[in-house]
């Protein structure tokens, strides 16, 4: 299968009167048409950095420094402004993770979803308005019609997100990068919204960029996953492999957090905080918080380690430790 | 809004009586008053009754129109109206370019943010606004009208000829100074709003989204962020021009120039209480009626704001 | 487990925000014009020439000179030295603005925790009360209250009666900013909680409540020192403040007469005026950035 997205050694700066913030530290990342990846980290990792690295819409004062991104063969890194433009909301799309601030307060949802039709296709105003209609049935939004004219803060929370996954596939992109789409709703609006992308990918056939922190919605989602931490790759695997057979502390760590009906011993908690992207770590930047760190951690960067076909880890002690995952 | 106005007018009387009945006031800038003239005055305003009457015989007049009489003999109605459009002519322009400048110069700053042009704009703003307006024009009459010779240091030099050429330009002149010191201290503060709400609002998840919509730069910018950015920036400039409307009387009195602040300004030296009464009147409705116009706008621009 | 973690240093909210004050270059040049202009307004007495409103450059044959070594500001034709006056005025201006400013914020506070604390009639009445203040054309009816009172009625009184007046006129505002924020905080948990231990109201209001409204108070209050010093100064040069202290307002309201001749009258207690005024502006400014971060990261 061919590779949609390729993502190597990609490396986004923000140059900040505090100081270079490396939010981004030579992450690398590739998904396979049709798939879905997950992009686990806690807030800090890089993930959504990433993503608005590839689309190119890192806001100031944040720059893409070093890496190259590939996408449908094509590398992105080349293309003018005008030509990303092109590709953004049409060949490429994101959902983001708060529809309230998501969703421009003073347009009405319909102007918001023809806005981006009229700019992508060659259609009449009544046919945007009318594609943007389909598009709200098709996300499940009851009484479209009436909804179209509302404006954001009329709606509740799970019908907003809808509306923006809507404005999200509007254009059927090849990619979606979904980041973090059900943080902020209701449990039981959450698996709704799951399943609905669910749903469409199949329909659209598209690739997917699951930005998670939540390794329940990992494990119901994705095929594979990479596991990000402080701006750099932990460990990648397909999502069954990681699950039952971590390699990186960090990623057992992750995996322990999540509370389960069988669970019977307590939720670990891992101990501290994400480092300073400013001022990161010498050595392993996740060894401060690590409990099998040793000297070593603390002087070397770990290499990128290959542990089977399809998993690869960055850690320094991965051969000794014997870590538990999850069925 | 009335009890607002009730309460500027009882504030406004009270205080004004508050040393005296103005007829004793004046003896104090009067050489020899004509005791006639003077008795005549005293019964006008029925200053035989207590305060709280002529209180109310004062609001019973301002209903019907009739803004009383000017310590001087004369109809404060008479002279308002020339004032007020002397002052609108001052407000009005400087408020229109301070806006039409303002407005994209406060966005630029806020996309060029941490530049050179940023800190520059900056800068020169908050100079803008920390310096009291009319020493700004004592300044620039220094400069322009003493020094250079320029520009005329004072007068209005008369309002409704706008028609014949000389007298035009004549106009012309006179404006620059007064307009050039107001429209500045306006643009400071509008700048540095635009800028602020700006920057916040780029900051926002929908922008980014629209961004990633494949939007234009220049469509995202005016579009989508500065229509949400301005809506607070009405607000304060529709509050700030009702304050300017009652705020010109040091500016006006460097200038000369004959609105409604100097005349207030002139009225109070003098303590002819009921002009300043009438004029306090006025400003206050004028102020009520931009506070007014602002909600209105806010509601316009920002629907989560609107009763159904 | 590792040792080499960094130790954690102080996390309350005010250090948080002084170490953001720190590092911002225009509050610290605000501060330190602020900090300039206190030790002048202290040292007025035995740094400047001249004493306040003293005509003695008269008889040195002096009037009237442009700024020279002796008189670095300039005289008035009266015989007034401008750069003694100019540091007397520092003292009033910066006392008035100082004044006033802090009873603005005590009146503020009271009236706006009052307001958003209890429900019901009070409330209402606090609301309209601040609305109307805050409407009125206060410039005008500062100025017409100086006049009245200052000119009249209580001569002598000068400078602590524009801090009243000002005050009276000034503290819708911080009302506002402290009623709203004290209806915000009062449905907070920590508020609850503390109500479900025993605390009655003006526990709750003072220890708890009026402590997590302050940081809007804060950078109000600076920035009013900066408003309250220019409308003295507005005040003062028409003539209808004390004409017996210096004044910024009052040396400019001398320096215009002297507009055709004399241009060093007004252009240096204008440059007074400028500079305090910016410095606090600056500081306030330093501290709203500083108490309310927006920026990411």
């Amino acid at each position: 299968m061919t590779k949609l997205l390729e993502v190597t050694d990609l490396r986004t700066y923000f140059f900040t009167e505090a100081g270079v913030v490396k939010a981004v530290d030579g992450i690398s990342v590739s998904v396979e048409e049709g798939k879905t990846i997950g992009l686990v980290g806690e807030s800090g990792s890089g993930k959504s950095v990433t993503a608005q690295s590839v689309l190119r819409i890192v806001p100031r004062p944040g720059k893409i420094v070093d890496g190259t991104i590939r996408f449908d063969g094509e590398d992105l890194l080349a293309k003018s402004e005008a030509e990303m433009r092109k590709m953004r909301g049409n060949k490429m799309a994101v959902v983001f993770q708060d529809p309230t601030t998501s969703l421009n307060p003073v347009y009405t949802v319909r102007k918001q979803l023809a806005d981006i039709l009229l700019l992508h296709k060659d259609l009449t105003k009544d046919q945007a308005n009318k594609t943007a209609l389909g598009l709200l049935e098709k996300v499940g939004i009851p009484e479209p019609e009436s909804r179209l004219n509302a404006y954001p803060h009329e709606l509740s929370g799970g019908m907003k997100q809808r509306i923006a996954i809507a404005r999200a596939l509007s254009c059927e992109p090849k990619l979606l990068f979904a980041d973090e789409p059900t943080t902020n709703l209701d449990v039981t609006i959450q698996a709704q919204v799951l399943d609905l992308l669910k749903q469409l990918q199949k329909e659209y056939g598209m690739t997917m960029v699951m930005i998670t922190h939540d390794m329940g919605i990992v494990a119901d989602m994705t095929e594979r996953v990479t596991v990000l931490y402080a701006g750099k790759v932990m460990e990648e695997a397909d999502t069954l492999t990681l699950f039952t057979n971590p390699k990186h502390p960090y990623t057992e760590a992750l995996l322990k957090a999540v509370p389960s009906v069988a669970q019977t011993r307590a939720l670990e908690v891992i101990p501290g905080n994400i480092p300073n992207l400013i001022e990161p770590p010498p050595g392993c930047v996740f060894h401060p918080r690590c409990k099998f760190a040793k000297d070593i951690c603390m002087k070397e960067n770990p290499r990128w380690e290959k542990v089977s076909d399809g998993h690869y880890v960055a850690c320094h002690r991965w051969r000794e430790l014997s870590l538990e995952g999850r069925s | 809004m009335i009890p607002v106005f009730l309460g500027v007018a009882m504030l406004t009387f009270f205080v004004g009586n508050a040393a005296g009945n103005p007829i004793d006031l004046i003896r104090i800038f009067l050489k020899n008053p004509n005791p006639a003239v003077l008795d005549a005055l005293r019964h006008y305003y029925h200053l035989d009754r207590p305060v709280w009457e002529r209180f109310l015989y004062w609001l019973w007049d301002l209903m019907q129109g009739n803004l009383g009489v000017s310590l001087s003999g004369r109809q404060v109605a008479d002279q308002i109206g020339l004032w007020t459009i002397t002052t609108l002519e001052l407000q009005v322009i400087s408020l229109v370019l301070a806006v039409v400048i303002g407005i994209p110069v406060g966005v630029y700053s806020a996309e060029h943010q941490y530049s050179k042009g940023d800190y520059a704009i900056t800068t020169v703003a908050i100079f803008g606004y920390s310096m009291p307006t009319f020493w700004l024009g004592i300044m620039l009459i220094i400069v322009f009208s003493f020094e250079l010779g320029w520009l005329p240091a004072s007068g209005a030099s008369g309002i409704s000829y706008l028609w014949g050429g000389s007298l035009f330009t004549d106009w012309l002149l006179h404006l620059i100074l007064p307009v050039a010191v107001l429209t500045y201290v306006t643009l400071a503060t509008i700048v540095r709003l635009v800028r602020a709400n700006m920057l916040e609002t780029l900051r926002q998840d929908y922008i980014l989204a629209a961004r990633a919509s494949g939007l234009s730069e220049r469509t995202v910018t005016y579009r989508y962020a500065l229509r949400n950015a301005i809506t607070p920036v009405v607000t304060v400039v529709g509050l700030s021009f009702g304050a300017a409307l009652g705020g010109a009387p040091a500016t006006e009195t460097v200038f000369s120039w004959p609105g409604l602040g100097y005349a207030f300004a002139r009225a109070a030296g003098v303590l002819d209480i009921p002009l300043v009464q009438g004029i306090t009147i006025v400003i206050t409705i004028m102020v009520l009626v931009a506070n007014l116009i602002t909600d209105l706008a806010y509601a316009a621009l920002d629907p989560r704001v609107r009763i159904d | 487990m590792s040792d080499k973690t960094p130790r954690r240093r102080a996390a309350s909210q005010w250090a948080v925000a002084w170490r953001r004050f720190r590092r911002n270059k225009s509050a610290l040049i605000g501060t330190s014009i602020v900090a300039f202009f206190l030790i002048v307004a202290i040292l007025s007495q035995w740094i400047a020439p001249y004493p306040p409103r003293s005509y003695e450059a008269l008889y040195e044959g002096s009037a009237g000179t442009p700024p020279s070594w002796q008189h670095p500001f300039g005289v008035e034709s009266s015989g007034i030295d401008v750069f003694s006056e100019v540091i007397h005025g520092t003292r009033n201006d910066l006392y008035v603005g100082l004044t006033a400013a802090i009873l603005t914020m005590i009146i503020g506070i009271v009236v706006g925790a009052l307001g958003g604390y209890f429900k019901g009639i009070i409330s209402d009445i606090v609301l309209g009360l601040t609305q109307i203040f805050f409407v009125i054309p206060a410039l005008l009816l500062i100025l017409l209250f100086a006049r009245i009172f200052l000119a009249l009625v209580f001569k002598g009184f000068g400078l602590t009666l524009i801090v009243l007046i000002l005050s009276f006129f000034g503290w819708s505002g911080t009302a506002f900013i402290v009623r709203g924020e004290t209806l915000r905080v009062r449905e907070m948990d920590f508020v609850q909680a503390a109500r479900s231990l025993g605390a009655g109201s003006s526990r709750l209001l003072f220890r708890h409540i009026v402590p997590n409204i302050l940081s809007p108070v804060i950078v109000i209050t600076t920035l009013n020192i900066a408003g309250f010093i220019l409308t003295e100064v507005v005040v003062s040069f028409l003539g209808f403040g004390d004409a017996n202290t210096t004044t910024w307002g009052l040396l400019l309201n001398e320096g215009f007469s002297y507009i055709r001749t004399d241009w060093w009258v007004a252009l240096f207690p204008g440059l007074a005026v400028v500079f305090s005024v910016l410095g606090f502006n600056l500081m306030g400014d330093g501290l709203s950035d500083a108490l309310n971060p927006r920026l990411r990261e």
